[in-house]
């Protein structure tokens, strides 16, 4: 009994003492702080106020070939949403085309010449030619024009009853503001970000600077080392993660909907994990740069196939399950739940555990590429 | 100059290059991954989204609209015990939307006719997730339209209520060089700009650090070679290794994912080398004020952020607002990206690209002229 205590008390003491060095070294990395601090505040303004897959600013081609009020009342109608430039006349249908191959024009919409006839009898339209290039925007584009022509008053009044009375609502987002999508993530992207450049260098900058030969001569294993490695990276995660909270509601009055504390809790095992990616990175590289190399092309594709940027549900499956495989999925998936649709402790169980047992699978690999380097 | 010193430097930089395994593995084997992982990442498509469905009617129906919607295979269909089940799933992101068919639905559709009170169902989105309830709202909504209206032509009408013709003005929409909306020649085509401007910055500033560690850099800079020459027996091979990349990356998206350029395959490849130099100068340059490779990799990475958020690649630029918009046309990888979408969609040939391809050489010069000047100061 004492003799488990006395080396449980050693193993703390342990981890204790290499995280004592650890914040040491990190607290003089100038580098380091600016990084810490910079790039919450850069990403803020990215996510939030720069980034958006909504449509603004839309430039069109416009060929009248009606010149009527009714078809200068559909252009204004078109105007008044909001999305749109004002429009570039053309004279002829190949000079539109001409403005769409170039990419001056995003769209092309023609008003036929019988246009105000066909409003007096019955089934006027017009024709719009989309640059299908950026296929989300062209999508949405073509949605606006529908909507506009659906809603357009020619006059006559539906002789049928209304088909169908469809009823939607858009839960916890109603306006669909792609800001909300991206700030929830914010934490996980920042922390993956942090906790990769902040371990990918750990082990293999010991080994160059001949250190790591100190560290392994001493009565520490190579569990402690780590570990002792990334206690003092928890704590600045914290720190990063309350900015990230803070900045996203003071600036944009975003704050999250759900329980703090489960935020909190799940935190641990994500921030854990990924710094482990990092640890396990720097055991592989022979030399420091690669180990940035390599996290850098962690990073990347985890930012894109978590689902933190972009919905990783209009992946096809292959690529959805590659993205299953990083820590950052099932964190935004937590984040998602509690920041923006409000759920609780209970509700993230499933994201909770798995990262729990991603951060016991990356420490059993460390393990193991640690040990063969001991002997 | 001299081309014997010349042939004598590429020929060193080649063998520097290629001794090093993990350089020639990120060579290849980061342009691939990278084309066959951003690829397939945007769509406006909905495929097997879980819809949690609540049939409160029961009857053939309802059991009728949501066999049409299981039929069509956009959606994955999931039974909910209670409204309060719904809203969970919803929370946890079980299902992405939820349709519930309240019991007045079967009667409403009987006796639809002029006046009366129209057949009802409700759907809830998940706005959560922006694009996906964006996408899911255009799909749900045409699948159920279509059904009911199937439904209702099946249905007996009452006199006097004739199908007439829908109030409003038709939009008769076409979608050209993309009619299908497919996401994947779209990411492909940016996924050159960020592989070209990326990659090549990052290892070319790598190379460069590493040399002036070992003080080969300086020895270099004391033999008789002048900056040009060192500068164009660093470039040239680099660049040469790339441009080999574009055509292995040309091939690949053509043969494995189908995607080949509308435009002259030549003037793309062209063009990309030359865009190559551009990256090769600015990696230049990042090496010049880096101490240490792991200080040049992680400048790259901060510059790399704006390029991949800024220049266009994952977000359309014209979304953003008008100063970051400003911010977006200094980066040469914006306008790189823009002619490389051109060619690829939309077939463009170099005339259509003038203004594009003038900006990217006076930026290419630009920082040719800045990485000679990084090349003859002796540090």
């Amino acid at each position: 009994m004492s003799d488990t205590t006395s080396r449980s008390a050693r193993f703390f003491s342990n981890v204790l003492a290499v995280a004592y060095k650890e914040a040491t070294e990190l607290r003089h990395d100038q580098a380091f702080l600016g990084v810490v601090l910079v790039q919450p505040i850069v990403m803020l303004f990215l996510f939030g106020w720069a980034l958006s897959n909504e449509p603004a600013n839309v430039p069109w081609a416009l060929l009248d070939q009606s010149r009527t009020p009714a078809s200068r009342r559909f252009v204004e109608a078109v105007q008044s949403t909001g999305y749109f430039l004002p429009p570039t006349p053309v004279a002829s249908s190949a000079a539109g085309r001409a403005l769409l191959k170039r990419g001056q024009a995003v769209a092309f919409l023609t008003i036929p010449p019988e246009f105000r006839r066909a409003i007096e009898r019955g089934g006027p339209r017009v024709q719009v030619q989309l640059d299908g290039t950026d296929p989300i925007s062209a999508a949405r584009i073509g949605g606006y024009f529908s909507q506009i022509g659906a809603a357009f008053d020619t006059g006559r009044l539906a002789a049928d009853a209304p088909p169908l009375d469809l009823r939607q609502r858009f839960l916890f987002n109603p306006t669909l503001r792609d800001r909300d999508f991206f700030l929830a993530a914010l934490a996980g992207m920042l922390l993956t970000n942090l906790c990769l450049s902040a371990t990918s260098l750990s082990i293999v900058g010991e080994r160059e600077n001949g250190t790591y030969e100190h560290m392994l001569a001493s009565p520490t294993t190579a569990i402690e080392i780590v570990l002792g490695k990334l206690a003092p990276h928890v704590v600045v995660s914290y720190a990063v993660l309350f900015l990230a909270i803070l900045g996203t509601g003071l600036v944009f009055g975003i704050w999250p909907r759900g329980s703090l504390l489960a935020l909190c809790v799940v935190t641990l095992p994500f921030v854990l994990a990924s710094l482990s990616v990092g640890v396990f990175v720097s055991t592989l590289a022979s030399t420091s740069a690669q180990a940035v190399f390599v996290s850098v092309f962690f990073i990347l594709p985890s930012f894109v196939l978590s689902g933190a940027m972009i919905s990783y549900q209009l992946m096809p499956p292959g690529v959805r399950e590659i993205g299953a495989l990083v820590p950052l999925r099932w964190y935004q998936l937590a984040q998602r739940r509690i920041i923006e649709r409000g759920a609780d402790l209970g509700e993230i169980m499933v994201p909770l555990l798995v990262l729990c047992a991603m951060f016991g699978a990356m420490m059993l690999l460390i393990r193991w590429r640690m040990k063969p380097r001991l002997g | 100059m001299s081309w014997q010193r010349l042939i004598t430097l590429i020929r060193r930089e080649m063998r520097a290059t290629l001794r090093d395994p993990f350089t020639i593995i990120s060579l290849v084997a980061v342009p691939l991954a990278a084309l066959l992982i951003f690829g397939f990442t945007i769509s406006t498509e909905v495929q097997r989204l879980h819809l949690g469905v609540r049939d409160e009617c029961q009857t053939a129906a309802s059991r009728r609209l949501l066999a049409d919607l299981r039929a069509d295979g956009s959606f994955r269909l999931q039974p909910m015990a209670s409204r309060a089940a719904v809203e969970r799933a919803l929370v946890t992101g079980a299902i992405s939307a939820a349709l519930i068919i309240p019991p007045t639905f079967d009667r409403a559709l009987r006796e639809g006719s002029a006046g009366a009170a129209a057949a009802q169902v409700q759907i809830l989105y998940d706005g959560a997730e922006t694009v996906v309830a964006g996408n899911a709202e255009g799909s749900l909504r045409g699948l159920i339209s279509a059904s009911v209206a199937g439904l209702r032509a099946a249905a007996p009408r009452p006199p006097g209520a004739d199908a007439a013709a829908p109030a409003g003005v038709e939009v008769v929409a076409r979608v050209l060089f993309n009619p299908t909306l497919d996401g994947v020649p779209y990411m492909v085509a940016g996924t050159f700009g960020f592989v070209l401007t990326f990659l090549t910055t990052l290892i070319t500033a790598v190379s460069i650090v590493n040399e002036r560690l070992q003080g080969t850099f300086e020895q270099l800079q004391v033999t008789p070679a002048t900056a040009l020459e060192i500068f164009l027996g660093k470039v040239l091979p680099l660049g040469g290794v790339f441009a080999i990349d574009v055509v292995l990356m040309v091939l690949v998206a053509g043969l494995v994912m189908q995607v080949w350029p509308n435009g002259s395959a030549l003037f793309f490849i062209v063009v990309s080398s030359f865009y190559v130099l551009t990256s090769l100068a600015m990696g230049l340059i990042i090496s010049a004020t880096s101490g240490t490779a792991a200080e040049a990799v992680q400048k790259t990475v901060l510059t790399s952020i704006p390029l991949v958020q800024l220049s266009g690649f994952a977000f359309p630029l014209r979304n953003m607002p008008v100063p970051v918009q400003w911010l977006a046309e200094l980066f040469p990888a914006t306008h790189y990206i823009r002619v490389s979408r051109a060619v690829y969609l939309r077939g463009a040939g170099p005339l259509d690209l003038l203004p594009e391809l003038a900006l990217l050489a006076f930026f290419g010069a630009l920082l040719v002229a800045g990485a000679l000047r990084t090349m003859g100061s002796r540090a």
